[in-house]
């Protein structure tokens, strides 16, 4: 357990004061559950073999603030805006939502609002583990702040909705955003999380997502990781899936933001599920970006697919773990998992641990992983053809990165990707 | 498949062939593990103060070091008081010829399919039996004498040998490495050394076979195998342990050390007491294995059948600190009843060009549990590093499990280090084409499964080879999934 006194003792104290003032009986047990959680746990250190290659500790030394000052974020409406996505927005200022949003088909309400609704007890904190998980467990004790979103029943969202979350690090600031989306039976949505932080103190994003995805509904969720080198992010997203839904999950981390973790946990409830995970992390700097994602299947006619991909540059290192558990009931599951990387620096360092956990024998399952460089064929081939040798870098790279990037369905959100990897790369190399 | 599940049960509730009991007087040293024990033990093998001292600092590091936590199966409480840490056959070892050899314990061996005498004239397989823990008889020990080859009890080689011994001892293995090293390193009662001189080629393939009695007697073996510039051995390891009742703990360590050009084939059948259908009694196999390509070419293969033991833990590993030296690992585990395995293996990347292979096949049937756990570690330093992992997992039975942990770091851009798994229940499909050829259900299965684990059983020595495909047969005789 780390004991970074000052920022432990914070926590403490909001917690106490924010306890006495709840109002709800279930809110507040559960609250004191999630704290009991993190207080048995602690923040997680390497000895927790989840923990092992991340170490969170220099990244919680600074004098975080728990509260942040009213600052007023800058009025400008484009918040690092994607070219080309025609999207409804949703504004997230340091994890709060403070002007009504009225999409067709969509019920968006602050957390604020919606924990007076008893509807919200069938949802909030239902799945998520609270033992073993620090930082899960802390956001669900601490945080005030998020958003609730709700797809109406058979509800077609006619545009992707990009869930902006803006921070103010004009002082170094320790924040739980909060984010629960509902995709009732047969609706379909489409959900793009970017962030845009301003100032360049520290903070340290802890966020919980909680996402129910309902049956014969479909939910296309990408998530941008880009971001200045002061943002540090641990990432819980939980996904509970009925029988015969679809969840699309792309994440992708580019240079810049200093530690990325991303838990991504994938309950699949019903039979005929799909779900894909589709990941990119093109790392830089001192960056370290670590992806732990778990699928359990636990019904039968179920399959999963996860493929992430990761190109490695400078001194930065990054982490790979998926784990796929298929419980003895989900026969007939099919459950693939491929994570390759392309290691392009003598000090980038890679940890990749594709696990499997099969209990019931009528499955078929497979992973796969590699590590390697820049095919010197593929290379001279390019060179042959009169393409210099950055340009050809690029081309393998982009090549590399295409099977994740190609299986984003928005164009917009394609190209930016694209556009980005190309950006960076060139970076990299000057 | 009407009636693969009557061919399930029978396989399962099939009894353990090889349990019995030899009713040799012993020479047992009281229960429980004390600085007094050590004395004891090393007392009655008159070794020399350093290796005193050298058991007592293990038995220091051992009292220190927790259990492990990590491991994917509950780990049962080991009293390590209530173990006895010496057991010899009464009968002084020292035997000229094998009729001088208490004839009881030749047929002890004649009945697990061992004939000393015949093997002898057959098989051309020298073999260092090692009954409990004192080495009872070496056989060709003349010939191997002639190539300067030096295959001998530990114990023989500390009285012989011991500047070798001081040297290597531990060397790859340290006491300090993990809890039941440390055990060993304290107690350990004998094993075997061996010891290949530069540029010899060891004429035959050299074998030892363990075998565990005497109830409440832990083995605690110890093998150290030295492969001197370019030359090269094979060693056969097998195991098979009588019925018992009570779970006992197998602690062994190997050490392998490869110098430059030296190449070392190591290859373990394992077939201990598995406990009945229910999970009761077996064998604990917790053994650490390791290999170290000292010098540059240098090569360590490990094969392994695992087909005993309620609970197989080990990892044989391979360090490849040479330059182009080279690793490999093939593995067959079954794992019925509520047998255990979690095995795999480590390979560090530390040379330039160092090379790995791993291909681990794993079983499971009725409620067995088969994990792979495998590290690959490339080095900053481990130019071109190359490493290729495979790793499958047969289902046979619904309440099985097949698990996967590999862990993959590279620290270096040009290393390429490749991994893939599968896990799948035997193809009806496959069935279904050997059943229209007139080949029954369980030959069919038979037939898929010795394919399946063909890769790996090609690698065994040719007399290994048979014994593995016959174990291999019976233990899934008919498991239709």
């Amino acid at each position: 357990m780390i004991t970074t006194t000052s920022l432990y003792d914070q926590l403490l104290a909001v917690f106490q004061e924010r306890d006495s003032e709840q109002q709800q009986d279930w809110l507040k047990a559960l609250k004191k559950e999630a704290f009991n959680g993190f207080e048995a746990s602690g923040f997680p250190t390497i000895k927790n073999e989840d923990w092992r290659f991340t170490n969170v500790a220099p990244f919680l030394k600074d004098p975080f603030k728990l509260q942040p000052a009213n600052i007023p974020l800058h009025e400008h409406r484009n918040y690092g805006a994607i070219p080309g996505l025609d999207a409804h927005e949703i504004i997230l200022k340091n994890g709060l939502l403070n002007e009504d949003v009225a999409i067709a088909g969509l019920k968006v309400t602050p957390f604020r609002t919606a924990l007076g609704q008893p509807a919200l007890q069938n949802y909030l904190g239902k799945t998520i583990p609270l033992k073993n998980n620090g930082f899960a467990a802390l956001n669900t004790a601490l945080f005030q702040t998020g958003v609730v979103i709700e797809v109406e029943k058979n509800a077609i969202i006619d545009k992707p909705v990009r869930l902006i979350h803006v921070y103010n690090a004009e002082e170094p600031f320790f924040v739980q955003p909060r984010v629960l989306i509902v995709a009732n039976g047969g609706s379909r949505l489409e959900v793009v999380e970017t962030l845009f932080v301003k100032g360049n103190e520290p903070v340290f994003i802890n966020t919980v997502s909680e996402i129910h995805v309902a049956a014969n509904a479909r939910l296309d969720h990408y998530n941008l990781q880009v971001g200045p080198s002061n943002v540090r992010i641990v990432n819980f997203t939980q996904v509970d899936q009925s029988g015969d839904s679809l969840y699309n999950n792309h994440t992708y981390t580019l240079p810049g933001i200093s530690l990325v973790r991303n838990n991504l946990h994938l309950e699949l409830n019903g039979s005929n599920t799909e779900s894909h995970l589709y990941g990119l992390y093109l790392t830089g700097g001192n960056q370290l970006v670590d992806n732990h994602s778990l699928v359990n299947h636990k019904m039968p006619h179920c399959m999963s697919n996860e493929l992430y991909k990761g190109v490695l540059m400078d001194e930065s290192r990054a982490v790979f773990n998926g784990k796929i558990f298929v419980q003895q009931d989900a026969q007939k599951t099919n459950a693939f998992q491929q994570n390759n990387n392309m290691l392009l620096s003598d000090r980038a360092v890679i940890d990749t641990k594709p696990q499997l956990e099969i209990f019931a024998d009528d499955v078929k399952c497979s992973h796969g992983s590699t590590i390697g460089s820049f095919n010197p064929e593929a290379l001279f081939y390019l060179k042959t053809r009169g393409i210099g040798e950055i340009a050809a870098r690029n081309l393998l790279v982009n090549a590399f990165a295409f099977d994740v990037t190609s299986k984003a369905e928005i164009p917009a959100v394609r190209n930016y990707i694209d556009k980005l990897i190309t950006q960076k790369m060139a970076e990299a190399y000057d | 498949m009407a009636n693969s599940t009557d061919i399930l049960e029978e396989y399962s509730d099939k009894e353990y062939e090889f349990g019995f009991v030899t009713d040799i007087e012993m020479e047992v040293a009281p229960k429980g593990l004390s600085e007094d024990t050590i004395h004891y033990i090393s007392a009655k093998k008159e070794e020399p103060e350093w290796l005193k001292e050298w058991r007592l600092k293990a038995y220091h590091s051992f009292l220190k070091q927790p259990e492990p936590h990590w491991q994917n199966f509950e780990l049962p409480k080991v009293d390590f008081q209530d173990i006895s840490y010496y057991a010899a056959p009464k009968s002084k070892a020292k035997y000229n010829s094998l009729d001088e050899v208490d004839p009881e314990l030749i047929a002890t061996f004649e009945k697990l399919g061992i004939p000393l005498s015949e093997q002898k004239l057959l098989a051309g397989v020298a073999v260092d039996a090692v009954f409990d823990s004192v080495s009872v008889a070496t056989t060709f020990k003349e010939t191997l004498k002639e190539h300067g080859v030096i295959f001998c009890s530990i114990s023989e080689a500390v009285k012989e040998h011991p500047e070798l011994i001081q040297k290597y001892l531990g060397s790859v293995v340290p006491y300090s490495d993990n809890i039941y090293a440390a055990l060993n390193a304290a107690a350990f009662s004998d094993g075997s050394f061996v010891y290949i001189p530069k540029g010899v080629r060891c004429p035959m393939e050299l074998s030892t076979y363990f075998r565990i009695n005497t109830q409440n007697t832990g083995q605690f073996e110890r093998t150290l195998i030295i492969a001197d510039e370019g030359s090269y051995v094979s060693y056969l390891e097998g195991c098979t342990a009588p019925k018992r009742d009570e779970n006992q703990l197998h602690a062994a360590v190997v050490e392998l050390i490869a110098m430059e050009n030296a190449e070392i084939k190591y290859s373990t059948v394992q077939n201990w007491y598995p406990g009945d259908k229910d999970g009761n009694g077996g064998i604990y196999n917790f053994v650490t294995k390791r290999g170290v390509c000292r010098g540059a070419h240098a090569k360590i293969s490990w094969t392994q059948v695992e087909t005993g033991s309620a609970i197989t833990w080990k990892y044989p590993s391979v360090i490849l600190q040479g330059d182009y030296s080279s690793g490999e690992f093939y593995s067959v585990a079954v794992t019925k009843n509520k047998q255990v395995a979690d095995t795999g293996t480590k390979m560090f990347h530390i040379g330039k060009g160092t090379k790995s292979r791993i291909i681990s096949k794993g079983i499971s049937a009725g409620e067995g549990q088969n994990s792979y756990r495998g590290l690959v570690h490339v080095g900053a330093k481990a130019d071109n590093a190359r490493n290729f992992t495979q790793c499958d997992s047969l289902l046979i039975g619904d309440r099985c499990g097949a698990h996967t942990f590999p862990y993959i770091e590279a620290k270096n851009k040009t290393a390429t280090v490749e991994h893939e798994a599968t896990t799948s229940k035997i193809g009806e499909d496959q069935i279904f084409y050997l059943n229209q050829r007139g080949i029954d259900t369980e030959k069919a299965v038979a037939l898929i499964v010795n394919g399946y684990a063909r890769e790996v059983l090609n690698q065994l020595p040719m007399e290994f080879a048979v014994e593995a495909q016959k174990l291999l047969s019976i233990s899934l005789e008919g498991s239709v999934g």
